[in-house]
């Protein structure tokens, strides 16, 4: 008699997720009490409109998502039907090609409740080689760009690979290989603090900068930062008290591909590079749950849905 | 002594169990007489003995039977009774969600995109630095030499102490498309690692049951003919993509007059390696008169005299491949991510495979 085991169904909690991947497809997978599902599927399969990052402001009325594309594009569509609303090329009217200064950051700020009926969004975009840049869209009915822009160079040398946005939306972090985590206030367009990397051990050796994601611990505190290296480190710094790290904790032996926060504010989740998924409580540094994840995976995005905080893996 | 005359107790009460129970159904009886209930191991085993030789017969009965109604139902000239189907641990392997389908477009768009487009599209012909890990002696070198055979346009480096990131380097200003690292361990060839260029995946494969060409019984030596290539059974997204990895090292032109095949057959993720030279042969069949009777009237005469087969002859090495993790981007083992990574927690199950 064969010897199988089964594993009961587990009852998931109703979501609705938007995954995104290689090929520029957005996925819409919803569960409803039952195994969760591919509900719709958005866009054509093409490799140049690579989605490489993407955010949403999930209003209750009149809900955007913004998605970056690899060939330099910035789309912002309607998450509940995938209808396109504005593509924004050119963004930050830099002169290097979409392929040498990818975007590897985005946010979309959320709109105020007076400006329901006015139809702007903002939008924040870091490039690969260190340009941010902060623009004013208009979803009127020309899907075009327009408005006004502002550019500022986030790193002097070194690329960012990593960049969050704060709950209050004033400020911002960006991180990368050779660029330490630094904070900016977005609307002085200044750098209001930049960490220390820690001190070299005992032996001297010295492991170089190299920040793969980093995000802020809590919503209403744009204090504390969790940052994850590709030394496979978590660290923990606190704007206010140092600019060496709190805490930091290895986890495994790949890079950390993304961290996240939980809503409670004193739980992340770290996923690595070879497919490893944990829940760590930062306050204590003890691995809560260690998920275990066999299929095929690559990158790790982390969005935050909703009332509930989801996470999803996108293909590349 | 007293075990013995216990035993005798039990049994002599189960014969009167037995007595009263003649009457009920015969599956109590057989639940009462479980072997693994009695405590004594020679009247367990003796029990167990006979419970397997009863089985046996049962099943010799039944094979008996089947052989005589199919024999009844050709000799009436009616339809056998169909033929049952054994199970196997591939007839029950474990859905996957990850299986190909044939008319995924996302797939065929992904595979536009990936790394091997360019060379399974002709743009590019395949050509294949070899080479191995420091240390390489006994049958490493052997293994070397047939691999240069099997694989056409493949050259072979001599590694000295060259770091491996270094050597993709080297590789790529000299316009190689694929690199082999075969590694060894303890004088036997164990581990190989195909690098796509120029910044293909990473496969790493354990290799195991390696037979040299001068161990194979009537061996046959390959050709310069550029060999077709068979890849069986590759059937999820990863298998997929690992048959594409294979299939960027050889030419896409097989030269079908060579008569050369070359194998990789996926079972349950091992992959099995042959390289034959064969011949199409036509066969008279000498029992074409007795099934001629039998055979239905479409059936032309001649096709039933004449069959065509083919024979195999074993040239090249022989060995088995069994991935053991599959990175994106050239070889970085601390920094890269990785794909598909094989970790013990996934062997739960006998029927669940992932090639």
């Amino acid at each position: 008699m064969p010897r199988t085991t089964t594993v009961e169904c587990p009852v998931y909690p109703p979501f609705r997720a938007l995954t995104f991947d290689a090929l520029g497809l957005i996925k819409v997978i919803e569960a409803r009490g039952g195994v969760p599902k591919v509900v719709d599927r958005w866009g054509e399969p093409d490799a140049s409109k690579c989605v490489l990052a993407a955010s949403i402001d999930d209003r209750k009325t009149d809900p955007l998502l913004a998605v970056a594309r690899k060939n330099g594009v910035i789309e912002v569509l309607n998450p509940l039907n995938g209808e396109l609303l504005v593509t924004v090329s050119d963004f930050g009217n830099s002169s290097a090609r979409p392929e040498d200064d990818a975007i590897v950051g985005l946010h979309l700020f959320r709109r105020q409740r007076l400006e329901l009926t006015s139809r702007l969004c903002t939008l924040l975009t870091c490039t690969t080689k260190g340009n941010a840049s902060v623009k004013t869209v208009d979803i009127s009915d020309s899907p075009e760009d327009s408005g006004a822009s502002k550019t500022w160079n986030v790193c002097a040398s070194g690329n960012i690979a990593c960049s969050q946005v704060d709950g209050s939306e004033n400020y911002a972090l960006f991180g990368g290989k050779g660029v330490e985590v630094n904070m900016w206030d977005l609307d002085k367009c200044t750098n209001i603090w930049s960490a220390k990397p820690p001190p070299p051990n005992s032996l001297g050796i010295f492991t170089p900068t190299w920040f793969t994601s980093a995000t802020f611990l809590s919503k209403d505190d744009h204090r504390k930062v969790v940052a994850g290296t590709n030394s496979h480190e978590v660290r923990l710094y606190d704007v206010s008290a140092q600019r060496r790290p709190v805490i930091s904790f290895d986890f495994r032996e790949t890079p950390i591909k993304a961290v996240t926060e939980d809503l409670d504010g004193h739980t992340i989740y770290i996923g690595n590079g070879s497919g490893d998924l944990a829940s760590v409580d930062i306050h204590t540094g003890i691995k809560l749950i260690l998920y275990a994840c066999s299929a095929i995976l690559l990158h790790f995005a982390f969005l935050i849905l909703g009332r509930s905080s989801f996470f999803w893996k996108s293909l590349s | 002594m007293g075990g013995k005359r216990k035993n005798s107790e039990s049994e002599g009460m189960e014969g009167d169990n037995d007595g009263k129970n003649s009457n009920k159904k015969m599956k109590k009886e057989k639940t009462e007489i479980l072997p693994s209930s009695i405590k004594n191991k020679e009247k367990r085993s003796a029990v167990h003995a006979k419970l397997k030789h009863q089985k046996k017969l049962d099943k010799r009965k039944k094979l008996k039977a089947r052989a005589a109604a199919e024999k009844r139902a050709l000799e009436l000239g009616e339809e056998p009774p169909p033929k049952q189907i054994p199970r196997t641990i591939e007839n029950t392997r474990e859905a996957d969600a990850t299986v190909c389908m044939p008319d995924d477009e996302e797939l065929f768009a992904g595979n536009d995109a990936d790394e091997f487009s360019s060379i399974l599209k002709h743009d590019r012909t395949p050509k294949i630095l070899i080479t191995t890990c420091r240390f390489n002696s006994t049958r490493g070198p052997a293994f070397i030499s047939e691999l240069l055979s099997v694989i056409p346009n493949a050259h072979y480096y001599k590694r000295g102490t060259y770091d491996l990131k270094k050597i993709v380097e080297y590789a790529n200003n000299k316009e190689f498309t694929s690199i082999i690292v075969v590694h060894t361990n303890r004088r036997e060839p164990d581990g190989l690692l195909i690098i796509g260029l120029p910044d293909g995946p990473t496969a790493h494969f354990k290799l195991s049951s390696l037979v040299l060409r001068k161990d194979i019984k009537n061996h046959g030596n390959p050709t310069s003919h550029k060999p077709e290539l068979v890849l069986n059974n590759f059937t999820t997204r990863l298998g997929h993509r690992i048959g594409r990895l294979i299939q960027s090292l050889f030419p896409q032109d097989p030269n079908f007059q060579g008569r050369r095949v070359v194998t990789f057959h996926n079972q349950r993720d091992f992959i099995f390696f042959r390289h034959h030279r064969y011949i199409f042969e036509t066969k008279e069949s000498k029992q074409s008169d007795s099934k001629g009777k039998k055979a239905k009237d479409a059936k032309d005469e001649s096709i039933a005299k004449e069959k065509v087969v083919a024979h195999l002859q074993e040239c090249g090495p022989r060995f088995t491949l069994k991935l053991v993790n599959l990175q994106h981007g050239t070889f970085d083992t601390k920094g890269g991510e990785y794909e598909w990574v094989h970790k013990p927690e996934m062997d739960t199950s006998r029927r669940r495979f992932f090639l």
